[in-house]
C-alpha cells in the first residue's frame, strides 16, 4: 500500500480549479535505479557517523597514554574493524566521486564580479586536491616524513 | 522541535557541507594509513607508535585535523542518515529522529573539542 509523501512538497501557492489526490510515494520507490543510487549515497551517512565516533576514540586513546593506544591498535586489527574500515573507505570514495561530479554544477553562475572557472576545471581541481591531501596524509601518517 | 530544526538549518547545512567536502578530502588518507595500513603491517616500523602518533596529533595542525576527522563525518553522517530515514519512514518522525542525530553529532563534536584540547 502506498503511503502519503511529504504533504507540503508539491502544494501550489493557490489551489487550482482541478481537484487532485494528495501525492503518494509508490511502494517500489527504492527500486528505481536513480533512487537506489540516491539512497545508497544517503546510506553512506551510516559509516561516516560511526567513523566520527571511532576517530573520537582515537583522540581519547591518545590522551590516555600508551596502553590505551596499544589496545586501540589491537582492536583495529580485529577483522570486524578491518571490514568496517574497508566499507568506510569504499563509501568515502563513492561519496567523493558522486559529490565532486555534482559540485561544479551547484556553483553560482556569477558571484559579484567573479565568474567561477569552467566546470571541468573545478572538477579536475577537486580531484587534484583529493589526491594531494591523500598522498600528504599517507606520507605523514605512514611514517615517511617527518 | 520542527521550528528549531528549521531555524538551525543554515548551521546544519554548513557543517554538513563541510563534512561532505572536507571530510571526504581527508578521510581516505587517514583510513588507508591508520585503520588499514597499520593493522595490516603495511607501514614502516614505528610509524604508528604511541610517541609518534602523539607528537603528530598534539601539533596545532594535528589537533585541527584530528578535530576535523571527528566532527565533519559526524555532521555529514547525521544529516544523511536523517534524509535516509525520512525517505523510508516518512516525515512524521523526522523532527525526533533529526534532533536525536544532530544531538549525537553535537555531543561528539564537543567531546572531540575537549579531547584534542586536552591532548
Amino acid at each position: 500500500m502506498a503511503r502519503a509523501s511529504h504533504p507540503q512538497a508539491m502544494t501550489p501557492h493557490r489551489p487550482g480549479s482541478t481537484r487532485t489526490a494528495p501525492p503518494q510515494v509508490p511502494d517500489t520507490f527504492w527500486s528505481q535505479p536513480r533512487m537506489r543510487t540516491y539512497l545508497l549515497f544517503d546510506a553512506t551517512g551510516i559509516p561516516y557517523l560511526v567513523l566520527g565516533l571511532i576517530v573520537l576514540r582515537v583522540a581519547v586513546a591518545l590522551g590516555r597514554g600508551p596502553e590505551a593506544w596499544q589496545e586501540l591498535m589491537r582492536d583495529f586489527s580485529n577483522p570486524l574493524y578491518l571490514v568496517f574500515h574497508a566499507i568506510a573507505l569504499i563509501s568515502v570514495i563513492f561519496v567523493g566521486v558522486r559529490f565532486f561530479r555534482l559540485f561544479p554544477k551547484a556553483q553560482p553562475a556569477r558571484l559579484g564580479p567573479i565568474k567561477p572557472p569552467p566546470r571541468p576545471v573545478i572538477h579536475a581541481g577537486l580531484y587534484a586536491a583529493w589526491i594531494a591531501v591523500t598522498l600528504a596524509l599517507l606520507v605523514v601518517l605512514g611514517g615517511l616524513w617527518p | 522541535m520542527k521550528t528549531l530544526l528549521l531555524r538551525l538549518e543554515p548551521v546544519i547545512w554548513l557543517l554538513f557541507g563541510a563534512g561532505i567536502l572536507l571530510g571526504t578530502l581527508l578521510l581516505p588518507g587517514y583510513l588507508l594509513a591508520v585503520t588499514l595500513g597499520a593493522p595490516l603491517g603495511l607501514l614502516p616500523d614505528g610509524a604508528m607508535s604511541y610517541e609518534r602518533a602523539y607528537t603528530l596529533a598534539s601539533h596545532p595542525i594535528g589537533r585541527v585535523l584530528l578535530l576535523a576527522l571527528i566532527a565533519l563525518p559526524l555532521w555529514k553522517g547525521a544529516h544523511h542518515v536523517r534524509a535516509l530515514l525520512a525517505d523510508w519512514l516518512g516525515h512524521g518522525p523526522d523532527p525526533v529522529i533529526g534532533s536525536l542525530l544532530y544531538a549525537i553529532a553535537a555531543a561528539g563534536s564537543l567531546a572531540g573539542i575537549y579531547a584534542v584540547l586536552t591532548l
